[in-house]
Formats: structure tokens, sequence, C-alpha cells
């Protein structure tokens, strides 16, 4: 499509610029000089990781969110389809009420990867796996981990806050090690979905049809899979489980590019970006540091509405 | 079988999870000819093109290009075999070019954008389905018969030496049927290997080279088009009624079905009917006897008879004589044969002369009780009368013997079917 270069290469300058404006501002004011004191750490220790942090972490929801839908060949798929925030607000709530908050990242992590890791080996039972098999496991995966989780908040007690912040996903604490290791998933996890790009527009039309066209949709599916889910864990990991970013942002590339997968991979990860980066100054900046999933999904949900309202011509 | 051919399968055997569809089958697809798969409902015909094209998991010798085709990595495959598939889901909105510049992916470069020569290709193969104008179409705005061209453009920009369609005008009106099936006989012709599944026996018989007639997951025909589609296969393995006809304009069978009736317990088993009729008299008859189910004869006829041309077209049996001449002793006496083998006789009152007078006498010899006459213009007997009335009394006296009379052909399924008395109101009309 003739507009595809225009408007990748805005959405390039609008992430920059994005980053950079949403750094000088926040609720200590707009800029590098503040009157606060520390104002210059202020802006180099807080809100430049954070920003970046939110950057990746919407960028990697965004791309897996596009993969999913394309591989689960429904343009209402989420990233979070087969199981991985679940599991892993399982992890962090057993970390919060069992360690007291120790290792959060890292028990969220291994939650979402185990979840998707149940559901796989339960879908496989049957020798040949189908997405129709894979997405109904993941449901109910989710359903069953979600359940855990209600009774862990049930018996928590005074760390229930904790874990209904960490479910409603947000920025908090973000370190710049966070923004480091979800840029180190999102590069060659961004890369190897950009490759897979045709692969997932074959395999966007159903698995058959991919194996007819000469791929390997066996293989092209568990690698976009793998890819996927990394993403996904790590973004979980780092804050929580932010809904409808996406979920959203595929959506509205495939609006202004068309559905070719080459397009929208990194198309989804500039606008995931500064989707999220968007929320989350907003979250902290006029709300008072609200959780940033509450944002996103007072945003998201009605665009996600209005959405299958006009499903006709939508993806 | 031989071992050039592009496609070749031993004691193939194929189906899903458990159970067995395609049973021990043995084929080869020779290079240059278009194939048609046919058979009823649920007999393995699209099953046996996904064994070939390895969607399915088959066991069993499979060979394409004389190497197993497990053997192959999906690229090879997807160079060598294209699939046309009945429908496919449009979950995205994909142009049309998208979708057809599909098929050269399994040659493409990850790390390269598709070339101008693949560019070239599906731009030709969107021209030879007759689709360029709809390429910048989202496909989700199409029409499923456009949507089917698409599928095939997409095949045919594969450029595969071998390629297998699943019914692939099921979508399509009847000049974009004929369009597309010279498309992929030609595409036959230039000596790639070509397979389809078939519903319409017409198409299949109309265009294929060959025909692969499967039931029940064997193949039970296996050869030239008018070979194997004959009515009796078609009974056999359809259970369907159908006449075969050679179409004046195109000199290719054609198959017409017949309604069928059953006798509501399921089963074929039809009354025989033997219509005696004369100077176009019957041949309404003999097609409502036959559209309903009956296994129907026919009696005495001269080839100049428009009963005649009738009878020959629904391949009705009959006892054809010269016209205007006397009836000889051997038809009389086959007539004799045939009114005794038959259920009932259907008598359709039409003109008697000296010529066909006997006719009458043989059937005053038989039981009235299984004689019905149809009397369609509620005309005096008289008026069919050329023998100064010696006719008339004749059709008279097997009135009163006890035939049963009626005028409408409604009448005479009633009376067929009941083994009833003829409806009061046809005796008014009695001379």
């Amino acid at each position: 499509m003739t507009r595809t270069i225009p408007v990748i290469t805005g959405l390039v300058i609008a992430a920059a610029l994005t980053i950079i404006l949403c750094t000088f501002t926040g609720p200590a004011g707009f800029g590098f000089v503040t009157t606060a004191p520390g104002a210059a750490d202020i802006v180099g220790a807080i809100r430049f990781p954070r920003v970046l942090a939110a950057f990746f972490v919407g960028a990697s929801l965004a791309v897996a969110g596009a993969a999913m839908q394309a591989l689960f060949r429904n343009p209402m798929a989420d990233p979070y389809i087969l199981g991985t925030s679940s599991g892993g607000a399982l992890g962090a709530s057993l970390a919060i009420v069992l360690l007291g908050g120790l290792f959060v990242p890292l028990f969220a992590w291994i939650g979402a990867v185990a979840a998707i890791l149940v559901v796989w080996l339960i879908a496989g039972r049957s020798g040949v796996i189908s997405t129709e098999t894979l997405l109904l496991t993941g449901i109910a995966v989710s359903f069953f981990f979600s359940a855990i989780v209600s009774f862990l908040i049930a018996v928590a007690g005074q760390n229930v806050h904790q874990i209904l912040f960490w479910l409603m996903g947000g920025f908090w604490n973000a370190s710049m090690d966070n923004a480091i290791l979800a840029a180190a998933i999102l590069v060659p996890a961004g890369i190897l979905l950009f490759l897979m790009g045709r692969d997932l527009n074959a395999l966007s039309l159903g698995e058959e049809t991919a194996a007819h066209l000469g791929i390997d949709a066996t293989k092209a599916r568990w690698t976009v899979l793998g890819g996927s889910t990394l993403l996904v864990a790590g973004a979980v990991s780092i804050a929580g489980s932010i809904g409808f970013v996406g979920l959203v942002t595929p959506h509205i590339v495939r609006m202004l590019l068309g559905p070719d997968n080459r397009v929208v991979i990194p198309a989804a990860i500039l606008a995931g970006g500064i989707l999220l980066v968007l929320s989350d100054t907003l979250a902290r900046t006029f709300f008072s540091d609200l959780p940033v999933g509450i944002i996103t999904a007072f945003i998201g949900a009605p665009f996600f509405i209005w959405l299958i309202y006009r499903r006709g011509s939508v993806a | 079988m031989n071992g050039q051919d592009p496609v070749r399968a031993q004691d193939l055997v194929a189906g899903y999870g458990t159970g067995e569809i395609v049973k021990s089958v043995n084929f080869s697809f020779a290079k240059g000819t278009f194939t048609g798969i046919i058979g009823p409902n649920g007999s393995g015909k699209t099953t046996l093109l996904r064994a070939i094209s390895r969607v399915i998991p088959s066991c069993g010798i499979l060979e394409l290009d004389g190497r197993p085709v497990n053997g192959y990595a999906p690229a090879e495959l997807g160079a060598l075999l294209g699939f046309v598939p009945q429908d496919e889901e449009r979950p995205f909105s994909y142009t049309v070019l998208q979708v057809v510049l599909m098929s050269r992916y399994a040659r493409a470069s990850r790390f390269a954008s598709l070339s101008p020569d693949d560019y070239a290709r599906c731009y030709h193969a969107l021209d030879r389905t007759g689709i360029t104008h709809l390429k910048d179409r989202s496909i989700r705005a199409l029409s499923g018969g456009e949507w089917q061209r698409v599928l095939i453009a997409r095949a045919l920009a594969q450029d595969t030496p071998v390629i297998l369609l699943d019914e692939p005008t099921s979508h399509l009106d009847l000049a974009h049927q004929a369009g597309i099936l010279t498309l992929v006989r030609d595409l036959a012709r230039s000596g790639r290997t070509v397979v389809g599944v078939f519903h319409d026996l017409n198409l299949a018989l109309q265009y294929c080279d060959r025909l692969l007639m499967i039931q029940g997951g064997h193949i039970v025909a296996d050869g030239a088009p008018g070979d194997v589609l004959t009515p009796e296969k078609v009974r056999e393995v359809y259970g369907a009624e159908v006449v075969a006809t050679s179409h004046p304009a195109t000199g290719r069978t054609i198959l017409v079905p017949l309604d069928i009736r059953n006798n509501g317990d399921g089963s074929l088993e039809k009354q025989k009917v033997l219509v005696i009729s004369g100077g176009g008299s019957g041949g309404d008859l003999l097609r409502f006897l036959c559209h309903n189910g009956y296994s129907v004869s026919a009696g005495i006829l001269a080839t100049t008879d428009s009963d005649y041309a009738v009878a020959k077209a629904l391949a009705i049996l009959c006892i054809p004589v010269l016209p205007f001449s006397q009836i000889p002793a051997h038809a009389l006496e086959k007539l004799r044969r045939l009114a005794a083998q038959a259920d009932r006789i259907v008598l359709s009152v039409h003109p008697v002369g000296t010529g066909n007078y006997p006719v009458l006498e043989i059937l005053q010899g038989m039981d009235p009780g299984r004689l019905v006459i149809h009397l369609p213009d509620g005309r005096e007997f008289s008026s069919y009368d050329f023998t100064r009335g010696k006719a008339a009394a004749a059709y008279a006296a097997l009135c009163t013997a006890g035939a049963s009379c009626t005028r409408t052909c409604d009448g005479i399924l009633t009376i067929l079917d009941g083994n009833t008395a003829p409806p009061p109101e046809s005796s008014v009309n009695r001379p």
C-alpha cells in the first residue's frame, strides 16, 4: 500500500516525540528544570526509565496481540488469550501472599510461561493440536488460574491491595533494568515476528491454506506462539496485566495500513509503545498515579465496543 | 500404473482421527490430464484430495514425482502442488492482490520483498480468472463466486505442475463455470496434472478427460467419462435415477435426473407399468410415470410417432414398428410378453385403425383389473375409431369388463398406488 512508508515514518517520529515529551511531563511539572528539589533526578531516574519501560511493554503487548490475532484467525483475540495474564497474576499473587512481595516479577514471569505450557500440554494430548483446541484450553486454564487468584485475594488479608494493584497493572516501580529487560525481549522477538510476517498472513487464512502455499504451518505456529509468549510474559512480569493495548492497537494499525503483517508488526510495535506511554503519562500526571490498566481499559473498552459495532468493515 | 506419473498412490488409506474415510485405493494421475473425482456425499472425495496434498495424514504409498510425499519439505511441496479449496475463512480484509501474492511466499526470501516477476505472475493469474478489476478490493467484500475465482487465481499464480481443486465452481454462475473449467482444462492441455472433485456430474462429463468414481472410500469406476457415468452406475452408486442422452449441440453425453419416489419404506422397488399409446397420446404420460418413479415400458410405437421419441429419450423399452403399415405378428407377440411382465397396463386412448386394432384384441384377453384407461380429453370413444365401430366397441367393452378409467394423470397415480377402484367421477365419462 502506498501510504505504508509515510505512516511508518510518521509513527517513528511520533514515538520519538512521545518519549521525549512524556519524559518532560509529570506531576512535578513540565521540562528538565523544575522548582522541585532534585528535579534532574526525577527526570533521569524516575521518568525516563518509566517512559522507556512503558514504551517497550506497550510495544510487546501490541505486537504479540497482532501475532495472536493472525494466528487464531480472530481479530478479537487478545495477547493474553492462552492464559498468560492469569498465569502471571497467579505467580505474582503467590509471591505477594507467601513471600511478602519478594520476587514478584520473577514469579509473574514463571506463572505466565507456566500457563502457556499447561495449555500446550493439555491441548497436545490428542496428538494433533488444532488452533481451536488451543484457544478453548487457554480459556479454561485462564478461568482456573483466575479462580485460584480470587481465592488468594479472599485469604490475603492486608496484602489484598497489593494484589489488586498488580492485577490492574502499572509502572510504579519501573527501573532502567526493567526497560532494558523489556527491550532485550522485544528486539529479537519483534524481528522474528516481522520475518514471520508472510507466514502470519498465510496462517490467518487457515493452517491448511498456509500448508498448501508451501509454508511450514506447524513450525510457524510454534515459533509465533513462542515469541509471543516471551513478549507477553516479559510485559506481565514488569507491569502486571495491562489490558486493551494488545487488543486494540493492532486494530488501529490495520485500519490505517491494512492487514499485511509485514507492515502490521512494525507499526504495532511503534503504535503500542506510543499508546502505553501516553496512557501512563496521563495516569501519573493527572490521576495521581492510578494503575495505568484503569486508563487503558477506560479508553480501550469503549473503543473496542465501537469496533464490534462496525465489525463489517474492520480488520 | 506408470512410474512417471506425477501423482501415484498405492494402498492409500486416509481419514480423520480414528475413522478411515479413504480405504486402500490405488491410482495414478498422468501429466496433461484433467481427472475428475466424483461420488456421493461422504464418499471420501475431498479426503482423498486432502491426503494427496498432505494436510491430513495417510498410510500406504503416496508419491509425487516419484518421491514419497512425506519426504518433501513444505516449501518444495508448495512449489509442486497447488490446491483450490471449496471455500476459505476471510477474517481479515486483505486485498485480492495480497491474497494472490501469497502464492509466491514459499519461493520468496524472508529478508526480501516479492520480486517484479512474482507480481507479474499474479497479475497474469488475475487476468486469466477475470478479476483484475477486483485486485484492490477487500476480500471480505467479495461475493462467494468472486472469492472462489480469487482462490483459483492464487493456485494459478502458484504455478505448480500439479493442481488439485475441490469443487472449484460450486459458487460460480453458469458463464464463470464454463470460463473457469475451460481455463482449468487448458492448464491440463499445457502439461499440468489437474485433479478436481465434482458434484455436478454433467460438468465432470463435459470437461474431464478421465473420471474416478468413489463410493464408501473405494474407487468403483475409473475411465473415460462416458464409460464411468452410465445410468446404471449412477443408480448403483448415487441411488439416483438418471437418463443419459447426447446433447444435440455438443454431442457430449448429459445426464438428466428423474424424480424419485420410494415406496414409503425407502425401497426403490418399482411397479412395472406398460403404457399403450399412439399418435402422440402417451408422451406426457410416459414422462409423468417415469418422473414418478415407475418402471415404464411402452407398447408398439411407429418410429415417426412423437411417443417413440419420448420413449427413446427416456430410455424406455418399446416395440418400434414402421409407420403406416400392418403391425407384424412378431411385434404383437412381443407386446403380449411385455403385457404379461407388467404389473399394470395403462391404455392411453388413441386413434385406432385396422393397422393397430389387434392391440386392443390383445388387451381384451387380459385381466381387466390390471388395466387403467386414460381418457385425457373426455371425448367419445367413437372419435378415436377408424374401424367403423369395432374399436369404439372394444374400448367400451374394456371399460365395462372392469378396467379403471380416469381423465387425469393424478388419477392414474391414485389407481396405480392404491390398487383401488377408480374414482367415481371417471365413470361419468364412459360413453
